[in-house]
């Protein structure tokens, strides 16, 4: 069988002929690097994503200063109040934005790859990438790390509104105190992991308001439900609630009786994720496009 | 080159396509021609990977396309306008497929001036006509200079004018040596632009060759004739392997015997004519005898619609 040679010089070629790619056939291959800049190019390249980053910032911030500002300490002597429990509020102000802000990720989560869907852009993307999964890990891997940075650009500008704000009634808090610092980057890792674990639904559902419905049960429904069954084992179930075990993480909210390890909440929101990235990944293999 | 053989395509107890066997050369138009539901679509996805055979394979230059390193440098394809984000800009759908393979942004921009998009490049793709999603889709079908160009009913919607640059850009390719394969129901369009024609129906190859022999291997010429005497020509041209139809108005559709000689045996009768034209088979005709048992969405009958509409 012989192959085609591509005619590629250009001042041969009549206007109509594409030549531009020939001059440097060489380095022109799918790549790792490659994927990830294409995913990154996607992203940002859609409103949704703007919108959503920008949501994400401004419900953290205004939250901390509402939380911050709320505080009415009566005109106790808060100089009494220990260093860790002044640092523990703080924190707390700092990342209450996360608990909205999980749902603001999951949702755009599920869109980076239900959009894709209701488009016909998947078609695009599997024909450039036919062997599909590495386009799966870039689009997990350009999330995971592009909300980790919005959302640490969230707790961190949560943390500094707080800070002004609680400091002018006493209490005081550095960003690099461990109390402080654990749960603003805490908070930071479990947005982006929620993203990808509702990206994972979203390309096991491969539509945006089923994806979102399955996604926003898992993390807000499921919790309240088992909460609301009076029996030991759905006590039980709570801290391993991906939602629960996020929360805790970072010290919000504890789901438990026993205090849990964070490496323990950790391994509980990765082992989420696992599993639905695994799902995404044998369906998307498997599925015709 | 690309290749199939006994390639196959089941859903559920539907066969799209049926243990198909062909092969589209370079360096020359070969188009996939065939009725709605013949299977055109679900082969050309096959070819690059987005629907499985469920048995079968085909190859692309050699290797099944997921193998190549650099699939958009071997296959370049338009499989339908929309398979694209609309709430991207045109250019920056390009530029994100271009990345994937490390395709310079100075090529986005070439292909945008070669399919004319240059004034709606930065716009949301959500508010293209689809006319202009055909050209973006075809922008992207060149991004990596592919040696085999893969086009499913490439000029659908475009203007009279796009049309033509379609079909000259297509044959310019195919004359570059590259393979070319678009699939269209214009049979017009195709015996413009098409070198060779693989004929589909229900699913199964019906036709494989050249299409000057698919044409005329559509058979019997046919002679119209319009003479006020069309009874007495009748039955005179009458004879065993000769057809005789008569059409509206003093007309004779004539098969079996050509024209100069009916204009001399009528000469012969002192019969007057009107009218003697040799009507040469077409592509359509070709289609439509190849394809008469293979349409799956056959038009109901007048009877079955005026009981419909009552």
């Amino acid at each position: 069988m012989t192959t085609t040679t591509l005619s590629t010089t250009p001042e041969a070629a009549p206007a109509a002929t594409p030549t531009g790619a020939g001059k440097d056939a060489a380095v022109i291959r799918l790549s790792a690097a490659g994927l990830i800049r294409s995913e990154w190019i996607k992203l940002r390249s859609v409103r949704s994503t703007v919108w959503s980053y920008a949501l994400l910032v401004a419900f953290s911030l205004g939250l901390a200063a509402i939380m911050s500002a709320s505080l009415d300490l009566r005109g106790a002597d808060v100089s009494m109040v220990p260093a860790a429990n002044q640092a523990t509020f703080v924190a707390q102000a700092s990342t209450f934005g996360v608990f909205f802000g999980q749902l603001i990720v999951a949702v755009l989560g599920v869109l980076t790859i239900s959009g894709e869907y209701s488009t016909g852009m998947i078609r695009s993307t599997l024909a450039a990438v036919p062997n599909r999964l590495p386009a799966l890990w870039a689009k997990a891997a350009v999330l995971f790390v592009t909300t980790f940075l919005v959302g640490l650009v969230s707790t961190v500008g949560s943390y500094l509104v707080s800070s002004a704000v609680l400091s002018g009634k006493g209490l005081h808090a550095g960003l690099f105190e461990p109390a402080v610092l654990f749960p603003v980057l805490g908070g930071a890792l479990y947005l982006g992991l929620i993203a990808v674990f509702a990206l994972g639904i979203g390309t096991i559902v491969r539509s945006g308001a089923g994806g979102i419905a399955v996604v926003l049960g898992i993390v807000l429904l499921v919790p309240i439900v088992l909460q609301m069954i009076p029996a030991a084992w759905a006590t039980s179930l709570l801290p391993y609630l991906v939602s629960n075990a996020g929360i805790n993480m970072f010290g919000l909210m504890s789901f438990s009786q026993v205090p849990i390890e964070w490496w323990v909440d950790l391994l509980v929101v990765l082992g989420w994720l696992a599993a639905s990235l695994v799902g995404a990944a044998v369906l998307l293999k498997r599925r015709d496009a | 080159m690309i290749q199939a053989q006994s390639l196959t395509k089941r859903y559920g107890s539907k066969t799209a396509v049926d243990a198909v066997d062909f092969t589209v050369q370079p360096g020359k138009v070969t188009g996939l021609l065939g009725p709605n539901g013949a299977g055109k679509s679900t082969t050309m996805r096959m070819i690059v990977g987005l629907d499985q055979p469920s048995a079968g394979s085909v190859t692309v230059n050699g290797k099944h396309y997921r193998e190549h390193a650099a699939p958009l440098r071997e296959v370049g394809v338009l499989l339908d306008a929309k398979a694209v984000h609309t709430g991207r800009s045109a250019r920056n759908h390009l530029l994100a497929m271009a990345a994937t393979h490390g395709i310079p942004s100075t090529r986005v921009d070439e292909v945008i001036e070669l399919t004319g998009l240059g004034s709606v490049s930065r716009k949301r793709v959500g508010g293209f006509s689809l006319g202009m999603g055909q050209r973006l889709g075809i922008a992207a079908a060149l991004l990596g200079d592919p040696a085999v160009l893969i086009l499913d009913e490439p000029v659908n919607g475009l203007d009279p004018e796009g049309v033509q640059w379609v079909r000259r850009l297509m044959r310019h390719l195919a004359a570059e040596g590259r393979t070319v394969l678009l699939s269209s129901h214009l049979m017009s369009e195709m015996a413009l632009t098409a070198d060779h024609l693989i004929m589909l129906g229900r699913g199964r190859v019906i036709a494989d060759a050249p299409v000057a022999d698919i044409i005329g291997g559509a058979g019997s010429n046919t002679v119209r004739v319009r003479s006020p005497q069309a009874t007495r020509l009748a039955t005179l041209l009458a004879q065993p392997d000769v057809t005789v139809t008569a059409g509206e108005q003093d007309t004779l559709d004539v098969t079996g015997i050509s024209a100069v000689e009916i204009g001399e045996q009528a000469a012969e009768a002192g019969i007057v004519l009107h009218e003697l034209t040799s009507i040469g088979a077409s592509l359509e005709d070709a289609y439509m005898a190849l394809t008469q048992n293979e349409v799956e969405y056959r038009t109901g009958g007048s009877a079955e619609l005026q009981e419909a509409a009552r």
